[in-house]
This record gives structure tokens, C-alpha cells and sequence, in this order.
């Protein structure tokens, strides 16, 4: 940082998944309980698997994005700016437009569209923007609501898990699953009642591919490293890890060899996506709220799913659940383009 | 060739930035150009280079592992031209401490497109187009090329697309995760046809 810093607080958080609201989706993550189940939403013919984590029926994003922005806010919201995190097309200006109007909120500047790290992106953002002194408040929403064209991209590309089950770092693993996430959280330079502070973000790029990430970790390493060192903390003051962890073979062995070449592969790790799915633009933030949510419980999120240890996957994984005191939590993402995020939270 | 510095860029002349009904921009940066709100201007490079240019004469080169649409091929060529101009041959200097920020108000509609047809019809979506089924992954390619490895922004902006590029790269700027920025703005298709520009800009020097 080159400005001096103000802090940064999460004051409101709200999330909706499969689970339901993310009191739901707490219980689910502790007790490593998977939402997958066969889709119901469009057909699945034809494709590699029919299981996503679904909210029941067909849920409109918008309503959703209300929903959640209400929950995580509740108060007057005309002086509070949004950041917006969804799927890159044609109608991200008018998902912002109904979205503004609907809550009220100060004015949206921009739809994040950077897949699996878009939402993180924005509460980078958003956290630089309340830390130099640009805004006092800032929300920051995003929504991905599993859909028949993303199922089917992601099926084409064989990405899709085909035992109905995303299994992270684990042996016979076989891909990632989507699921539905909406979340928001508000971030604030002043809060009575903080449920964490954020305490470093960074952001970093592996210069590698198109969309495999850079074997050797070292893009994410640094996304890790400078959100530890905008904290002033240890690597060693690191209680858990929610992982990216999207279950394929490529992402989690970089993502091992990201937190080992820091000094994180025996810290609990674990990766939420194995009980709610993949959020893809939306993933960063319910993995976030689920971190808060879990750092004010003091209870650690399990990596489901796992079948045995796989020797290229040595970290310390919660697969049973744990309860521990969570000083600093830390949230990473990755994507294609190889962007990288890490966000690293102070319990309150 | 040796790069330049960060600090011989020149400002780019000041536009009218337009906004959309029903949506206020919030940052401070938002109206401003790229030299306005994040200082150094190092190079510029845009597609099609001109209104001639427009009607057939410029070409975009094709890039390995993108089919059916124009957009990605769009970003990757503008994206190059602009490094072109200012580092002359792969990598960039200081490309570690360099970000990329691609704005673009619609996306790949063309991809989505082929895609929401294929699903209609029940029939198979092409694997590669997995591979282009968001706007990183063409960035993915430019940062490997070009060994740009500081972070990766996409965004869909709801005022100018060149103004909301420039406020995402101060904020990077401000949060100290990058040095220099690599902006792009891209649509295809909009009321002013297929365009896409590249602003290779350089953080101000704070005292």
C-alpha cells in the first residue's frame, strides 16, 4: 500500500446456495454434507452427469441479488456503492440497472465478469476503495445460478465431475460440479459490530495459459504472500485455509504446490465447493461468507467428499469435522487467464 | 531494443463519457481518461485503425484455440499491437508488476450465442468453446505471451468502457498489486460495429 491504510470490516453478510440461506449452508459445510443432487431446473440428456447444487425450482438472479443485498445491509443503502460480480453478457447493464433500483443503492460501476475470481476481484476493490479513504461503505454482491448453456459448455470441456460428487485434493477425484450461489457482503471503514476484518487482499497473475493454471504455484503463492504481507502477519499466524479447490486435477495439484511453496500445506485446508459446488463469478464470495461464518463459530468447514489421500495432494484436510480458534482465515481463488486472488480475514 | 521506462508516456486526448439511464457510476475515476486518472499514457493501439480501416482494410490475426467469434481474436490483437508499440518484441519489461483490464460492455455474444443455439437444438457445444466461455481466458493468453503477471481484471461496465478500465487499474495501482496496466476495451457488434482499443499505462509517481 502506498496511501495509508484505513481498516477494512465486514459488517453484513448474507449468502444463498443450495443449502438455502447460508445458515443452511454453515450446517452443510461443517458437517461435510454435499447438496448434489440430480438437475430438475433443464434436461440434462446427453451430457457426462446430470448433478449440480441447486435451490429448488427455477430462482431469478435478480430477486436473489435483492435478497441477499437486503439480508447483508438492512439499513438505508443510497450512500453505498456496489460491486457486482456475475457471468460476462449481453444483460450485465441491465442486471445492474434492476438491481440499483430495486435496493436503492448508491450507483453500480461495473458487472466483475472474471470467472471463478470476479466477486473476489470486486471485494479487492472494494476493500482498496474503504482503505484509502475513496468510501466509508461498500457492498459487494454477486450471483451465478446454474443454467443449460454453462452445463453444457462445462460438460463439453469434460470439466464435470461424472460420480455426482466434487472431491478436492482427494484421491479418484474427478472434476468440479456447478452449484448456485448468491452472496453479499458490506464492507465498512467503521463498525460497532464487525463479524471479521478484512486484513489483506491481493491479486496476482500466473502469465502461463489460457485457462491451465502454472503447475509450479508460484502465481497464486504471491496472491497469498501479498495478502499476508498488506496484514502484517506470519504465514505461521494462519489458522485455515478455504481452498479454491475445484476438485480437477490440474487446479488442485498447482493449488497444493501454491500453499506448500508458502509454508500452508499443515494448516487445515479445505475446500467448501465440495458440499455447495462451484459458484463460478459467485464462488469467491460464498466461500468468503462461509469463512466469516465459520471463523465466528470457530468451527472448520469439511472437504467432503474424500475417498483417501492422494500423494500429490499433501496438506493438512479437514474431512472430519473440527473445531478450532481462527485468528487469521485465509480464502483463495484462481481461474482462467491464470488470475489469482487471496483474501485473508482477522477474526473479530 | 531495450524498453522505455515507465514514465515517457504522453496523455490521451479527453472524451465525452457517456452513461446509461437508471445507473449512476460511483469511483471518482469513472470519467476520467486513462492519463487522467492513472497517469502515464506509454502506448495506444486500436482496431480498426481507422474509418478506411473500418470497411475491410484492417485484418486481425487469428489466435490458436478460439473459433467462431471475432472478440477474443479482436482483444488479442489490439493487446498486441499496443506491447508492440511500446516493448517491441516479447516479454515486457517489469511484466511481473504489470496488470491486464479488459473492459467490455457485452462480452463474447457471438460465443454465447452459438452456444444458447446449440443447446436449443439439443445437439453438442464444441469443446473449445469451453475453453473461450469467459473473457480471462483470452487474457491468459496475452499474459503468456507477453509474461504480464500481475492480476487479471474483467469487467462489463455499466458508463465508458475506457474510463471504467482506467478506474479499475487505479485501484490496482492504489492497492499497490501492479505497476503498470495493460487497459482493453472491447465489443463486438454494438451500434458502432466491431472495435476494440489497448492503453498500456504506468502508475503515477507518489511522493
Amino acid at each position: 500500500m502506498t496511501e495509508s491504510a484505513r481498516p477494512v470490516y465486514l459488517s453484513g453478510v448474507a449468502a444463498r446456495t443450495a443449502f438455502g440461506d447460508h445458515a443452511g449452508l454453515v450446517a452443510g459445510a461443517f458437517a461435510g454434507e454435499p447438496a448434489f443432487a440430480p438437475v430438475t431446473r433443464f434436461s440434462t440428456v446427453g451430457r457426462r452427469t446430470e448433478h449440480a447444487a441447486t435451490l429448488p425450482g427455477s430462482p431469478d438472479l435478480v430477486d436473489e441479488l435483492v435478497g441477499v443485498i437486503e439480508r447483508a445491509c438492512p439499513g438505508p443503502r443510497a450512500s453505498v456503492p456496489l460491486l457486482l460480480a456475475a457471468h460476462a453478457d449481453a444483460g450485465s447493464r441491465a442486471l445492474a440497472r434492476e438491481v440499483s433500483a430495486r435496493t436503492g443503492v448508491a450507483g453500480v460501476s461495473r458487472v466483475y465478469t472474471g470467472a471463478c475470481v470476479a466477486a473476489t476481484s470486486a471485494v479487492a476493490d472494494a476493500a482498496t476503495m474503504i482503505s484509502t479513504g475513496r468510501a466509508d461503505r461498500v457492498l459487494v454482491a454477486a450471483g451465478y445460478l446454474v443454467e443449460p448453456s454453462t452445463f453444457a459448455l462445462f460438460d463439453a470441456g469434460r470439466a464435470l465431475s461424472r460420480d455426482g460428487r466434487l472431491r478436492p485434493f482427494s484421491l479418484g477425484r474427478q472434476g468440479m460440479l456447478l452449484g448456485d450461489g448468491v452472496a453479499a457482503v458490506l464492507l465498512e471503514a467503521h463498525s460497532t459490530t464487525p463479524l471479521a476484518r478484512l486484513a489483506g487482499w491481493s491479486r496476482s497473475g500466473d502469465a502461463y495459459h489460457v485457462c491451465k493454471p502454472k503447475p509450479d504455484g508460484t502465481g497464486l503463492a504471491r496472491a497469498i504472500t501479498g495478502a499476508a504481507d498488506r496484514a502484517g502477519v506470519s504465514i505461521s499466524d494462519i489458522d485455515y485455509v478455504n481452498a479454491n479447490g475445484t476438485g480437477t486435477t490440474f487446479n488442485d495439484e498447482a493449488e497444493v504446490a501454491a500453499l506448500t511453496l508458502v509454508g500452508l500445506d499443515r494448516t487445515p485446508v479445505s475446500s467448501t465447493k465440495s458440499v455447495h459446488g462451484h459458484a463460478l463469478e459467485a464462488s469467491g464470495l460464498v466461500e468468503l461468507v462461509t469463512t466469516v461464518l465459520a471463523s465466528g463459530e470457530g468451527v472448520l468447514p469439511v472437504n467432503a467428499n474424500y475417498l483417501g489421500a492422494d500423494p500429490t495432494c499433501a496438506l493438512d484436510l479437514v474431512v472430519e469435522p473440527r473445531r478450532a480458534r481462527m485468528g487469521y482465515a485465509l480464502t483463495v481463488n484462481a481461474a482462467f487467464g491464470g488470475a489469482n486472488t487471496a483474501l485473508l480475514l482477522e477474526a473479530a | 531494443m531495450s524498453a522505455p521506462s515507465l514514465d515517457s508516456g504522453k496523455a490521451l486526448t479527453s472524451k465525452v463519457i457517456p452513461t446509461i439511464e437508471g445507473v449512476t457510476t460511483v469511483d471518482a475515476a469513472a470519467h476520467l481518461t486513462p492519463a487522467d486518472a492513472v497517469g502515464n499514457v506509454l502506448a495506444s493501439a486500436r482496431w480498426p485503425e481507422s474509418s478506411v480501416d473500418a470497411a475491410g482494410g484492417d485484418t486481425v490475426a487469428p489466435v490458436a484455440g478460439f473459433v467462431v467469434s471475432l472478440f477474443n481474436p479482436l482483444v488479442a490483437e489490439v493487446a498486441e499491437r499496443c506491447l508492440r508499440a511500446y516493448y517491441g518484441q516479447p516479454p515486457a519489461a517489469r511484466g511481473e508488476r504489470t496488470a491486464i483490464v479488459l473492459a467490455s460492455v457485452n462480452g463474447d455474444v457471438t460465443s454465447a450465442d452459438v452456444v444458447a443455439a446449440a443447446v436449443a437444438a439439443g445437439v453438442r457445444v464444441q469443446p473449445l468453446l469451453f475453453f473461450q466461455s469467459n473473457p480471462n481466458a483470452v487474457l491468459g493468453h496475452v499474459a503468456a505471451r507477453w509474461g504480464l503477471a500481475g492480476p487479471v481484471v474483467c469487467t462489463s461496465p455499466t458508463g465508458d468502457p475506457t474510463a471504467d478500465a482506467a478506474a479499475c487499474a487505479e485501484l490496482l495501482f492504489a492497492a499497490g498489486d501492479a505497476d503498470a496496466a495493460l487497459l482493453i476495451t472491447a465489443d463486438i457488434a454494438g451500434d458502432t460495429g466491431d472495435r476494440a482499443e489497448a492503453v498500456l499505462v504506468g502508475a503515477r509517481e507518489r511522493s
